[in-house]
């Protein structure tokens, strides 16, 4: 066994250092499964100072590390390089401190997002963020990737709920950010939203500190199913409109539809609708009330033909089992699924939803559509068969146009899944040299050598192989006769 | 291009402004409306580079609820604008965008609030020696790229010129009251404080103040929103006075006095009162700033080492040249983690 492996298993024991080439198997990629590497190790440390030990270490050795939750990122920010060590948070999965009086908890970044709902909910409290995959993610991937959610509508992404962290810098040194009291310190920069979205390129969160929100007191939420995906959009325009604010305000397309009701997340969905709209509403149960009766007025303007309201936690559940489990779902239509993630301005909606299906045609690839639609944050989901060379070169070209789409119309080539590996080739079409130079700089003032996550978010020359053919297959299958 | 006695030009738009940066002119102040510059040091010779000839609101997507500012649009301008379309920028705070986002004095309103690291969606800017660049996005949501833009809030003019603001709006509430309980004693203000806390919804704004002069009475006040029926019972439930007084979002410093501003959460406030001389002005917002006055020098430095030593954050804000900006120690990891960024990307030190 090599020095340095040697060395990681002394500072933190045997069973917290993986070196075999099949036990790093399960580390080889994330949810983006596309763009696959087996790293050099993986190391389990379960607190800062070990954090910190096994930092020093490599910084000291010139060797390069991935920081690394639940690997459920879309994007392939946690999929390390062959030389890379993989730091493993999973093991540092404690909630620190709950502090009911003032309303924030302290956590290892390990930490499961539901977990921590589910451990202040006998205190009339939750943890609002909540990315679809919840049950799996850590509040550690949240914060490096600033995840969002179908409730971030009205409460807002992971950045509205952090309030501090401890990081562990690519040196080794330790850096304490923000204060339970508010984010940023008087008289100081506000490095914790910062540091928020930063994929895991600017050191390791040890620690994080979190908002909680109190529970509402009435939860109502309502499905609407159109007849057309228009009918749909405009019924969340009249509600954005009336100034209403919604916790939730969520579509699926008929495809998606269908695929869920023959699935196991099966919800009762009307097969025949072309859209299904849910839109969950919180707050003092008359206010509830009287905003249900608004959104159902407006779902009936739009020629809503099925509404259902779901009062009790039980059919509130139903009615979310669909959209939850949608990705899920999608599992049956081919063997693998790309999940698109693009920003429109939500006037903007149907017109992208129009776009994105002609560019499903042009490739003949097969589209699924589920979006928080009161973010115009669109999911368009490719499924495809990653066996199939030709299919996948289709997929990843029409994922290409539709992220050009989205920026044509004003928007972002991300909303939550972030650049990771994935999108290192689309950031230039929001981002000329200069901005990119700029935020280069802000990355070496944390990570001056490069070695914590190297070759995400900012595309270099050095950006992994796998990805640097990217452009090469797109131009491929847009211009077939050129060739590339 | 207008020059005001030599050291002080008003470019009309940012190609100017990167023109004057061009120009290397050394050192560069950058001025808003100027409300808060006696509170900096000044730095003698640096030239005044006043931004509120960039006065355009670029675009109003009112149905988007979001809007592209010129940094020397005012607040009162914007707030103009948005009334027809039944929006708000729900953060308080006045003077110039550029100069509220980038000295951000208050923070949220109420606990939970919009703040506004939370409502800045992206920016064009300048760096020092002219070069223009952006960050983020007009949508509501991105997270392509780092978040350059968040450096902005609380940058006071140090590490870049912001020329044009993405925001984000929020539609007005249906009804919104504004509620003042008066000359409570500390006790029935901290116990109205906390009930209001627990409200889970309406809450706008939320603030603790006692005024000079007051006879050591202490106010609460804020604001409910939401539906009419439901601020009305809101109102009536926890007893509050419904008042038309302007929310008071800052404290002047006394003659010869001084203002600390820092954070405190609600279970420190009973301590950190405590520590205060009893009579000394107080004001809290929800979102957890608050700011004080103290006398003299030597009552602000008590009280900031009181704060240290529980593990608090402040600093003077108002007070004589050489004592601004002193506070409570910051992170060592966090300061140096600033000075690299600040050098990153403002290298000569030009921006001041
Ligand atoms: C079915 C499914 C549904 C999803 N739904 C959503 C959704 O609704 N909204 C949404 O935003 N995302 C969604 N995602 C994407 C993903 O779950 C989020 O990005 C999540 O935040 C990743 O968390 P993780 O713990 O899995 O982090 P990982 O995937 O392990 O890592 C993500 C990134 O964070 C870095 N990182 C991890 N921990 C730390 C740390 N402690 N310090 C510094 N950097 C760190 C890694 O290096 C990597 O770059 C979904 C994914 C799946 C598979
Ligand atoms: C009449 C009045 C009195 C006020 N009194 C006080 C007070 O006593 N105390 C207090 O805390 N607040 C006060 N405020 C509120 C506060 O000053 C404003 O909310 C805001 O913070 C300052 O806006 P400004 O346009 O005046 O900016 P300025 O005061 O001119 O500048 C504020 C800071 O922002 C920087 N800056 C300005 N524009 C940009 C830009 N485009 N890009 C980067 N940096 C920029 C400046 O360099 C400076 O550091 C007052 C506001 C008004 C209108």
């Amino acid at each position: 066994m090599p020095a340095l492996e040697r060395e990681l298993e002394r500072l933190l024991g045997e069973r917290a250092v993986l070196t075999a080439p099949d036990a790093l198997l399960a580390w080889e990629c994330d949810g983006f499964t596309v763009h696959k590497s087996r790293p050099r190790a993986v190391v389990l440390p379960n607190s800062t100072a070990q954090v910190q030990a096994v930092v020093r270490l490599l910084h000291a050795a010139a060797v390069p590390f991935v920081p690394r939750g639940a690997g459920t990122c879309l994007s392939g920010g946690p999929t390390a390089g062959a030389d890379a060590v993989v730091i493993d948070l999973a093991r540092m999965r404690q909630v620190l401190h709950v502090s009911t009086e003032d309303l924030y908890a302290v956590v290892q970044p390990g930490v499961v997002n539901l977990d921590l709902t589910t451990a202040v909910h006998h205190l009339g409290l939750h943890y609002a963020p909540d990315p679809s995959s919840q049950s799996v993610c850590t509040i550690g991937g949240n914060f490096a990737e600033n995840s969002g959610g179908p409730h971030c509508f009205k409460y807002g992404m992971t950045v509205d709920h952090v309030l501090g962290a401890v990081i562990v810098l690519p040196d080794g040194a330790l850096c304490r950010l923000g204060d339970p009291a508010g984010a940023r310190l008087p008289g100081a920069l506000d490095l914790t939203a910062v540091f928020c979205g930063s994929e895991g390129t600017f050191g390791i969160a040890t620690e994080i500190t979190v908002r909680l929100c109190r529970d509402q007191r009435a939860v109502r939420t309502l499905l609407g199913a159109f007849a057309t995906m228009t009918a749909a959009c405009r019924t969340v325009s009249d509600i954005v409109a009336a100034g209403l604010v919604p916790a939730a305000l969520e579509i699926l397309d008929q495809a998606t539809i269908r695929a869920v009701e023959a699935s196991v997340y099966r919800a009762g969905y009307p097969a025949d609708a072309a859209a299904v709209l849910l839109v969950e509403l919180d707050g003092p149960d008359d206010v509830v009330a009287e905003e249900a009766a608004e959104v159902r007025a407006f779902m009936q303007q739009n020629g809503g033909l099925r509404i259902e309201e779901a009062t009790d936690a039980a059919e509130r559940k139903r009615l979310w089992k669909g959209r939850k489990g949608a990705f899920g779902a999608m599992g049956r239509l081919n063997t693998d699924l790309y999940v698109l993630d693009g920003v429109v301005p939500r006037t903007r909606l149907e017109e992208a939803l129009v776009g994105i299906s002609a560019i499903g045609q042009k490739h003949g690839v097969l589209l699924t559509n589920v979006f928080h639609a009161g973010d115009g944050n669109l999911h368009p989901n490719i499924s495809y068969d990653g066996r199939d060379a030709a299919m996948t070169a289709r997929t990843v070209a029409a994922g290409h146009e539709i992220l050009q789409l989205c920026v044509d119309l004003g928007g972002s080539v991300s909303g939550e899944h972030g650049i990771g590996t994935e999108k290192l080739d689309h950031v230039r079409m929001m981002y000329g040299d200069a901005d990119l130079d700029v935020m280069a700089r802000v990355r070496a003032a944390w990570n001056p050598d490069g070695r914590c996550n190297p070759g995400k978010v900012l595309p270099s020359r050095n950006a992994c192989a796998e990805v640097a053919k990217w452009p090469q297959m797109i131009a491929k299958v847009l211009d077939p006769e050129g060739g590339a | 291009m207008s020059s005001i006695a030599g050291t002080h030009v008003r470019p009309r738009d940012a190609a100017a402004v990167a023109e004057v940066l061009r120009a290397r002119l050394g050192r560069v102040r950058l001025h808003g409306s100027g409300s808060r510059q006696q509170r900096l040091e000044p730095v003698p010779g640096a030239l005044a580079l006043d931004l509120t000839g960039l006065a355009t609101i670029d675009r109003l997507d009112a149905p988007d609820q979001t809007c592209s500012v010129d940094c020397g649009v005012t607040r009162a301008q914007l707030d103009d604008a948005l009334r027809p379309h039944r929006l708000e920028l729900p953060c308080p705070g006045d003077g110039t965008l550029g100069g509220l986002f980038a000295s951000d004095p208050i923070g949220a309103a109420a606990p939970g609030g919009q703040s506004p690291r939370s409502l800045l969606l992206g920016m064009d800017a300048l760096l020092a020696d002219g070069t223009p660049f952006k960050s983020g996005a007009r949508v509501v949501k991105s997270v392509a790229g780092f978040d350059v833009h968040k450096l902005l809030v609380g940058s006071e003019g140090r590490l870049f010129v912001a020329t044009r603001l993405h925001l984000r709006l929020k539609p007005l509430p249906r009804a919104r009251v504004a509620f003042a309980n008066q000359a409570l004693d500390r006790e029935a203000a901290l116990r109205l404080l906390q009930q209001l806390r627990e409200l889970p919804h309406g809450l706008q704004s939320l603030q603790l103040l006692r005024v000079a002069g007051g006879g050591g009475g202490w106010n609460v006040r804020g604001a409910i929103a939401g539906r009419a029926n439901f601020v009305a019972a809101t109102l009536r439930a926890l007893s509050l006075q419904e008042s038309d007084a302007h929310p008071v979002l800052h404290l002047e410093a006394p003659a010869g006095g001084e203002v600390l501003a820092g954070l405190a959460l609600p279970s420190a406030l009973p301590r950190l009162l405590a520590g205060l001389p009893t009579d000394a002005p107080f004001l809290w917002h929800g979102g957890g700033r608050f700011e004080t006055t103290l006398p003299v020098a030597n009552a602000t430095d008590r009280a900031l080492a009181a704060l240290a030593s529980a593990g608090g954050h402040a600093r003077i804000v108002a007070a004589a040249i050489g004592r601004r900006g002193l506070g409570t120690p910051i992170d060592a990891g966090h300061r140096s983690i600033a000075d690299r960024l600040k050098h990153a990307l403002d290298p000569h030190d030009v921006l001041c």
